[in-house]
């Protein structure tokens, strides 16, 4: 009985690996895996920006320019009918925003480590969020602004505006680093477990639908999201209405 | 300063669920990185073309507009000079049909004229052959009768004194007939 609840292999889901290290006396500097996948994804982005975005005409019929025009409208019209026409400059840092995302968690495709499985690197983007919300509100309502949207609409509220704050982006930080590890941590599991049974029949079919949903599907949805709500926590900070 | 260099070697990972601040900040410097690609190479480009088509299009509407306009005054003003020559036309042919009437009526009337003045003067010339006629056979009768008289008489009858009476007699015989 004992011999059966033993388990026959382990599996180990384990957190990015720590390629290059700098010791600088108590303090460390890393460059983990995430970093080198992350170069990999900004020479690739860079390369299809230059190439869609090179010998642009006036009167077209190239696919090119069309999926390029295609792009960049559909990033203009999401922040314009998210925030407003007043915060098109913003359409740069969410568009940027929403191809590394997507593409880091494509990386997952080619056996690589998907960057946005990393909390690191979402907690960045959080991070940015949380400042760009807060620069917004400093911007819109100046010092008393900024200070009074905290008690509003009632000054009982102040803890719970201030909970709010932060809540904000670390919900859509774990959302988004969730998703994408959980995706990877089930495609994980069930190549294990197909390997397990280990007489590869089944390994066709069951991975590639897994991976449709958790690698492609999953990759646009949580970019999407996590553009989505930093675009509404930064436009919903404008105390100037 | 650099103490020492790992590089994968000793496989050292992180946990699952960590957070890295050096991880943190080379993924702030990537996303800016990005940003400034994507703004640079695809952005600013495809904007400044959409500007531009834009423009082009707007430019190109007002032209076909001012066109369409030149159009629709050309067409009135052809139309307009279509009417004109239309009602020249017609003008010239009234004008020509009336000048022919005109002269169609002078030209019979003329005929008319002349016949009537051919008419007149072929009477005139018959009566006038007529009454030449009358006198010479006048003269020849009275001649013949005189000379037949005379002859008769066997002498020379007075021409002037008898004359005058077979002057009277033809009269007679004239009045008669």
């Amino acid at each position: 009985m004992t011999e059966l609840l033993k388990p026959m292999a382990e599996f180990n889901v384990e957190g990015p690996l720590k390629s290059i290290v700098w010791n600088l006396g108590d303090f460390e500097i890393v460059i983990s895996e995430t970093i080198i996948v992350q170069w990999i994804v900004m020479v690739i982005l860079g390369v299809v920006f230059f190439i869609l975005g090179r010998n642009l005409k006036v009167r077209t019929t190239s696919k090119r320019q069309m999926a390029a025009e295609w792009i960049v409208c559909f990033f203009r019209n999401m922040v314009r009918d998210t925030m407003g026409v007043k915060y098109n400059k913003y359409t740069a840092y969410i568009g940027g925003l929403f191809c590394f995302s997507v593409l880091s968690s494509l990386m997952g495709l080619f056996g690589l480590r998907s960057p946005t499985s990393d909390l690191s690197v979402i907690a960045a983007w959080g991070l940015a969020t949380f400042v760009l919300t807060q620069r917004n509100k400093f911007k819109t309502g100046g010092v008393k602004g900024f200070f009074k949207g905290f008690i509003e609409p009632v000054p009982f509220m102040l803890p719970f505006n201030i909970i709010g704050e932060f809540a904000n982006p670390l919900s859509q930080t774990l959302r988004h680093f969730a998703n994408i590890l959980a995706g990877s941590v089930i495609g994980g599991l069930v190549y294990f477990a197909l390997g397990q049974v280990a007489n590869g029949l089944a390994s066709i079919g069951i991975p590639a639908i897994l991976s449709l949903y958790f690698d492609l599907f999953s990759a646009f949805v949580q970019a999407y999201i996590f553009c989505t709500l930093t675009m509404a926590y930064v436009s919903m900070a404008d105390c100037s209405e | 300063m650099v103490e020492f260099l790992t590089i994968a070697a000793e496989q050292e990972k992180f946990s699952l669920v960590s957070i890295d601040p050096s991880t943190i900040v080379f993924t702030l410097i990537n996303t800016l990185i990005i940003v400034a690609l994507y703004f640079f190479f695809l952005h600013k480009p495809v904007c400044k073309i959409l500007d531009e088509r834009a423009k082009t299009v707007n430019a190109e509407m007002d032209e076909a507009e001012e066109a369409k306009k030149q159009a629709a005054a050309t067409k009135a003003e052809y139309e307009a000079r279509l009417s004109d020559s239309k009602a020249e036309a017609e003008r010239i042919v009234a004008d020509a049909t009336k000048r022919a009437r005109a002269r169609e009526e002078e030209i019979i009337s003329a005929a008319n004229n002349e016949a009537t003045a051919l008419k007149e003067r072929a009477e005139e010339s018959i009566k006038k052959e007529k009454q030449r006629a009358v006198t010479e056979i006048r003269k020849d009768i009275s001649d013949m009768v005189i000379m037949a008289a005379s002859k008769v008489a066997q002498k020379e009858i007075d021409k002037s004194t008898n004359e005058d009476i077979i002057n009277s007699v033809l009269d007679g015989i004239e009045k008669e007939n």
